[in-house]
């Protein structure tokens, strides 16, 4: 009972306490013996891989399911909730990746929804307006309570959810990898703003796999394998590098060898491209580079300065403007994406759920999209369902797809296995050019590893890759050369072994560097 | 103990679960509509008795419930294309009344030769070119919405008006029998559907439908073209990732969907009716959708869901004769069968468990 809480030091109440949280579900120990002790006033960070039952803990935590055994103890009192409701009115609130937000509505209207008060029905919207500017100006939340959420960017939709908890009075909210969809400054304000909110005397728990977010806000580390509590530690007393050997079990190295290599023929001429966005405003501005056979290029730059728009151009998902687009001396500028990839583009895009697979169908089923006509009867339109098993079993073996079999649903694999499947897809397609955009956004060490490793051994095998990521651990690690977009410009083209932090951050910041 | 609800952690989705599912809704809805026989008879399970001894008992009998299941399942298989491609199609009362149309104005032209291969030689002219109609008819809706956008529902709904219209103009008009109701003459016999049975009315309708049902099931699961449908249903960015050309896949579902519609139509004209009239359809257009709803739009749980349906609508007149009962509760156990079903979808996602009850256990589980 006691062993959950190592360094809890005594002068410290502890908000909630589980203890020996067991979680079952058919064929899966989801926890087993979880212990989780979060003080009053601290922000405790959940570490852990993918799969490794953080998200079953917090789950149980906020009500969404009940443990099969184990203790909830909240405020001293133990408790049980049987619904998110039971738990938001004992005082703990989540906040998820994806926002549950009314588009259409103001964001005091989101924060008013599912309160019942003032009598006669009557909504009394102004006090609710009062409120908010209130709380947003004590936990630095900013936001203007009377706009459509429709209309904010994430950052900002991702404050109205904290405030719709704030306003409820939670006293420990939960933020499930609250900092995935925010560009660097909303991901600086986010963390003061949690600071914040623990001076208040409230608890924030953040479940994340960016080891640098934890060391700059928490306080304490509780790490997570294989559904049992690892460790808790006090972020003074450890590193980066021991939490991430905590976490995976072994020693990751973050940083990888490049061994130099000697680029070959250009395969890909971007020529002053020029696309514009939804609403016929351009996004991306004469922009033109280079990909050579054997060479990774990379592009940063903070998430939305017209990356996803010029990847979309460059494989013909989206109308180019003016420009062109040549793939080895071949104009495909307006090629569809099928003449394209018959010609050796392949792609691997951002959002895996929603556009790189297919959640409801069979990992063999995902094995073949976009190779579906490979996959065939000699000459016939019978799909040849032998060849394809063959094919997904490859692919799981090739790339340590971790699934029961071929048949399970790609939407109930994890994000690390559902990006191996994707990369492993598309790499045994025998790519002469890929695109990959944000590599390993969202996993977790273990498997950014892997993806650094495959991407490396592509481009020995002689395959030209262009990155786009706005991590720029990733960038500097694997590009060759490093091209950096601000507001759908090329600010500026780096060296990869040159490059520095600062170098890259004043680019992407728009700022050109003094020679 | 207690009955409790539990979250499964992922939604049921083996076929045989929902096979188990579906069918203890059905009964249940059954089993509902059993209390409102009581007014009439002492035993609402005989009422059963007398409705399925009615559909299936007697050879003529079930004779018309394959009559009736034909175009039931032609129209539901046209759903079932339609709606996994993501082209919410609700025109089939149209595009069966211009497949009928065309039928009924190529059996009015032809030469009829007293041959034996003249039915068939007729069949093989007839079934391709109104499944044509019906395809033009249906892909007009796709050329509309993929050109020009546009709710595919509301536009493929107003197109049944269009239909209607056409059809009452050409029964009323160019095509009416002189001297009689609003309709074409009778169709001459040798351009009938044959006969499967002897001494009933059961016509080779039934077969032309179970040939389209798996013709249905191989193409959505063993073709490459299938697979090409179902991924722009699910996901049409995917798709398009996917190299899928999203627009004329679904314009091709489209025109499988009207095609197979007008096959009702044809079905239903040749088989049943023998001379095109306004109001052929009787709603089967509409049923039909109901029908590939409930067979979670499978092509192959199509079939025995619309003999599900057929069998109901014919046992409905034999219930009124034996019991009392006004024929119209089938249409509320009918219904009833639509909200079981649909409500039972829960348990895809939920699952029942017995729990010691607190009282039982209190000395146990104290705290």
């Amino acid at each position: 009972m006691t062993e959950s809480a190592p360094a809890l030091a005594d002068n410290l109440h502890p908000m909630v306490r589980l203890s020996g949280i067991v979680k079952r579900y058919p064929g899966v120990l989801a926890n087993n013996n979880a212990n989780l002790t979060v003080a009053m006033g601290e922000v405790h960070a959940l570490l852990g891989e993918n799969g490794a039952g953080k998200s079953t803990l917090m789950q149980v935590l906020y009500g969404a399911c009940q443990q099969d055994a184990g203790d909830i103890e909240f405020a001293g009192r133990i408790v049980r909730f049987n619904s998110q409701r039971d738990a938001i009115r004992a005082g703990i609130g989540m906040i998820h990746q994806d926002f549950m937000l009314v588009r259409p509505f103001t964001v005091a209207e989101n924060v008013m929804l599912g309160l019942y008060q003032g009598g006669a029905g009557v909504l009394d919207v102004n006090t609710v307006v009062t409120r908010i500017r209130l709380l947003s100006e004590r936990h630095g939340l900013e936001v203007d309570p009377l706009a459509r959420i429709d209309q904010l960017p994430l950052g900002v939709q991702q404050r109205v959810e904290i405030l719709k908890l704030l306003y409820r009075d939670a006293r420990l909210l939960i933020l499930d990898e609250p900092t995935a969809v925010l560009t660097p400054q909303e991901t600086l304000a986010l963390l003061a703003s949690l600071r914040s909110l623990v001076a208040d005397g409230r608890s924030v728990i953040i479940v994340t796999h960016k080891l640098h977010e934890i060391m700059a806000v928490a306080d304490r580390i509780t790490i997570m394998r294989n559904g049992h509590t690892l460790a808790t530690v006090d972020k003074a007393a450890t590193s980066e590098a021991e939490l991430a050997r905590l976490m995976v079990g072994r020693d990751v190295l973050l940083k990888v060898d490049r061994p130099e290599q000697v680029s070959g023929r250009r395969l890909l001429s971007v020529k002053a491209l020029q696309v514009d966005d939804e609403r016929g405003q351009p996004c991306v501005r004469n922009v033109s580079l280079d990909v050579h056979a054997g060479e990774i290029v990379g592009i940063a730059g903070v998430d939305g300065n017209g990356q996803s728009p010029l990847v979309e151009a460059l494989m013909g998902l989206r109308r180019v403007q003016a420009g062109r687009v040549v793939f080895d001396d071949n104009d495909v500028t307006n090629k569809t994406l099928a003449a394209r990839a018959a010609r050796g583009m392949m792609y691997v895009p951002a959002d895996r759920r929603r556009m790189g697979s297919l959640d409801e169908l069979s990992i063999e089923d995902n094995a073949i999209l976009g190779s579906q006509q490979q996959f065939t009867h000699a000459h016939s339109p019978w799909l040849d369902r032998k060849a394809i098993r063959a094919h997904a079993e490859a692919l799981i073996t090739r790339y340590t797809i971790r699934t029961p079999d071929s048949h399970f649903h790609a939407g109930k694999l994890s994000g690390g296995n559902l990006q191996k499947l994707i990369l492993g897809r598309e790499l045994m397609r025998n790519p002469r050019l890929l695109i990959v955009e944000q590599p390993t956004r969202g996993l977790d060490v273990g498997a950014i590893e892997f993806v650094w490793a495959e991407l490396l051994a592509a481009r020995s095998s002689g395959m030209a890759i262009l990155i786009v990521s706005t991590e720029l651990e990733e960038i500097l690690n694997l590009a060759d050369r490093i091209i950096v977009m601000f507001d759908g410009r090329v600010m500026g083209e780096l060296a990869g072994s040159a490059a520095t932090n600062e170098q890259l951050g004043l680019l992407m910041a728009g700022l050109q560097s003094q020679e | 103990m207690r009955l409790q609800f539990e979250r499964r952690l992922t939604a049921e989705s083996s076929w045989w679960v929902s096979s188990v599912i579906t069918t203890g809704a059905v009964l249940f809805a059954f089993l509902i509509c059993a209390v409102l026989f009581l007014p009439y008879t002492s035993s609402p399970f005989s009422a059963y008795g007398a409705l399925f001894a009615e559909s299936f008992g007697s050879l003529r009998g079930f004779g018309l419930t394959l009559n009736r299941a034909a175009p039931l399942i032609l129209v539901a298989l046209g759903t079932c294309i339609a709606w996994r491609a993501g082209f919410p199609y609700l025109g089939f009362e149209g595009s069966l009344a211009m497949g009928a149309t065309v039928c009924a104005w190529l059996a009015l032209a032809v030469t009829v030769t007293e041959s034996s291969a003249f039915t068939a030689l007729f069949l093989l002219a007839a079934l391709p070119l109104s499944f044509a109609a019906g395809g033009v008819w249906a892909g007009a809706v796709g050329v509309v919405h993929s050109r020009f956008g546009g709710n595919v529902v509301l536009i493929s709904l107003m197109t049944n008006y269009v239909a209607t219209f056409i059809v009452q103009y050409l029964v009323a008009g160019p095509m009416r029998a002189p001297g009689s109701q609003p309709e074409t003459p009778r169709l001459p016999e040798l351009t009938w559907l044959p006969n499967l049975i002897p001494e009933t009315r059961t016509h080779a309708g039934i077969c032309i439908a179970v040939i389209a049902a798996l013709l249905c099931w191989c193409l959505l699961s063993r073709l490459r073209i299938g697979y090409e449908l179902v991924v722009t249903g699910l996901n049409p960015v995917a798709a398009g990732y996917g190299g899928i050309n999203v627009g004329q896949r679904q314009l091709l579902a489209a025109c499988l969907a009207g095609g197979l519609g007008a096959l009702a139509g044809v079905v239903e004209l040749l088989g049943s009716q023998h001379r095109m009239l306004d109001g052929l359809s009787g709603g089967v257009g509409f049923i039909g959708i109901v029908v590939a709803l409930l067979a979670r739009l499978h092509p192959l749980a199509v079939v025995p869901t619309a003999f599900l349906y057929a069998a109901l609508a014919v046992g409905a007149d034999a219930l009124q004769r034996r019991t009392g009962a006004p024929s119209s509760i089938i249409h509320i156990l009918q219904s009833l069968i639509v909200l079981t079903v649909l409500a039972a979808e829960v348990l895809r996602h939920w699952q029942i468990r017995l729990k010691p009850s607190p009282t039982a256990g209190g000395s146990l589980h104290a705290g």
